[in-house]
């Protein structure tokens, strides 16, 4: 039951992270000095904006989850686990579902520290707080399809580290300008247009999970 | 295997009779374009540059669905052929949307007064760009003949869903860029019946220049392939 492969790859997956968590404390530490260094690169003021303030987490959290999931599949090529998983019936489709559900669970606890560390560096005035966790969950789950499936498709290349954000963030660019704009949207309390891009980041999400798990096996060697 | 993948296929062999037509074709449509076709009411001269910047678009478009079906039809196959395909028609591609953003700046300044604008078409295409030079960085980073021909394969279709949001920006979104006036979805043009002419030639005139430009690489890329296949043995 593929299913039930997907949830092992992912308890694997957390249990590894549990043991050394050097890929959520990458991750965390990264959106947390690029929040710091983008806010005093544009200044406070601009920073403290809703739409900047949006942006700067959001390309914080893109740039954060490639770190974590490039990280996450080196530790299976150290280990020379990769092969053995691809090797199980359905071990391909399993490795991207669970390596995809592992980094969701990731992310969203990187957004709930980052979020926060934004919200009390900027000083920003949240007028929305349930709207916000939603648009917040709906653009953690559009992140890692997509990025899973590109390192994927670069696994075992020279140059990886360059070559996965130059495909990856072309493609999320929807997804970044969704989350951006529905997080601003909660910031100043426009509840029509933070539920609107929150549905448009769930359909991201949905398309392009069923399009990783149809093709990304097919890729997988 | 060596012999039939350096083999030259028919349309290979059609490359002479498709390199004569492609520079009648251009010619005919340069002529229609610069002197039969009317100055726009509006943009005088400046119009002309319209022939030129809408048969780009529309080989960019046509080159990147090639790579979508030439990547399904590798999936299904496994056959390098329809690698050499992708990979000639993503490069073309890659040349013909650079043409188009460098066109539609130089059109940009005396129409919008900018050279560039953060409007949907222009981003859309811009990052429709960066997306399949990023394909072809991809190829460029493996060497094994299968692996790379698969993981492209996957790419290529994964990208081409940029393709119809470009074309349809304008459409979703308030922008600078005019709407569709051939490509409408009540099928009716609204352009003069001569500048109509005139464009439809040139977009026939670039779409045999295709041709030509595949022929030609796919050649190459056969014959790459052939000699990696040889070392190999």
């Amino acid at each position: 039951m593929t299913i039930a492969r997907i949830w092992r790859i992912a308890a694997r997956e957390a249990l590894a992270e549990r043991g050394h968590p050097d890929g959520f404390v990458a991750a965390i530490t990264f959106v947390a000095t690029l929040i710091l260094v983008e806010s005093l690169a544009v200044g406070p003021l601009a920073a403290g904006q809703p739409p900047v303030a949006a942006a700067l987490f959001w390309i914080a959290m893109a740039f954060a989850a490639i770190l974590a999931t490039t990280r996450s599949f080196d530790r299976e090529l150290e280990d020379d686990a990769i092969d053995a998983i691809l090797a199980l019936p359905g071990g391909r489709d399993a490795l991207y579902g669970g390596k995809v559900v592992a980094l969701t669970a990731l992310l969203a606890l990187v957004a709930l520290v980052g979020g926060l560390l934004s919200g009390v560096l900027l000083s920003l005035a949240i007028a929305l707080p349930g709207h916000l966790a939603l648009v917040l969950v709906a653009g953690v789950l559009g992140l890692p399809p997509v990025i899973v499936l590109f390192v994927t498709l670069a696994l075992r290349l020279r140059a990886r580290g360059a070559l996965v954000p130059i495909l990856a963030l072309p493609v999320l660019v929807p997804q970044l300008v969704a989350a951006t704009n529905g997080t601003a949207a909660a910031i100043v309390g426009d509840a029509t247009g933070a539920l609107g891009w929150t549905g448009l980041l769930i359909a991201f999400a949905l398309v392009y999970s069923v399009l990783g798990l149809t093709i990304v096996p097919t890729a997988l060697e | 295997m060596i012999d039939s993948i350096a083999r030259p296929t028919a349309a290979i062999r059609a490359r002479p009779v498709l390199g004569a037509a492609s520079v009648v074709a251009l010619f005919v449509a340069l002529w229609m374009a610069l002197i039969w076709s009317p100055p726009d009411a509006a943009m005088g001269n400046v119009v002309r540059i319209l022939y030129v910047h809408v048969a780009n678009a529309w080989l960019a478009y046509l080159a990147f669905v090639v790579v979508f079906l030439a990547s399904i039809a590798y999936l299904w196959t496994k056959r390098p052929a329809f690698d050499a395909i992708a990979v000639a028609s993503a490069e073309i591609g890659v040349l013909f949307t650079g043409l188009t953003l460098v066109l539609g700046s130089i059109w940009a300044k005396p129409t919008w007064g900018v050279w560039w604008s953060w409007e949907p078409r222009v981003v859309t295409t811009a990052v429709m760009f960066a997306m399949y030079v990023g394909y072809l960085l991809l190829r460029n980073l493996s060497n094994d003949l299968e692996r790379r021909a698969t993981r492209a394969a996957v790419l290529g279709i994964v990208l081409v869903v940029d393709v119809p949001i470009v074309h349809l920006s304008v459409t979703w979104m308030n922008a600078l860029h005019q709407l569709p006036t051939v490509l409408r979805p009540d099928l009716s043009p609204t352009l003069d019946p001569r500048m109509l002419a005139s464009l439809v030639a040139m977009t026939i005139a670039f779409t045999i220049v295709y041709a030509y430009l595949m022929t030609a690489r796919v050649d190459i890329e056969r014959r790459r392939q052939a000699r990696i296949i040889e070392a190999r043995a």
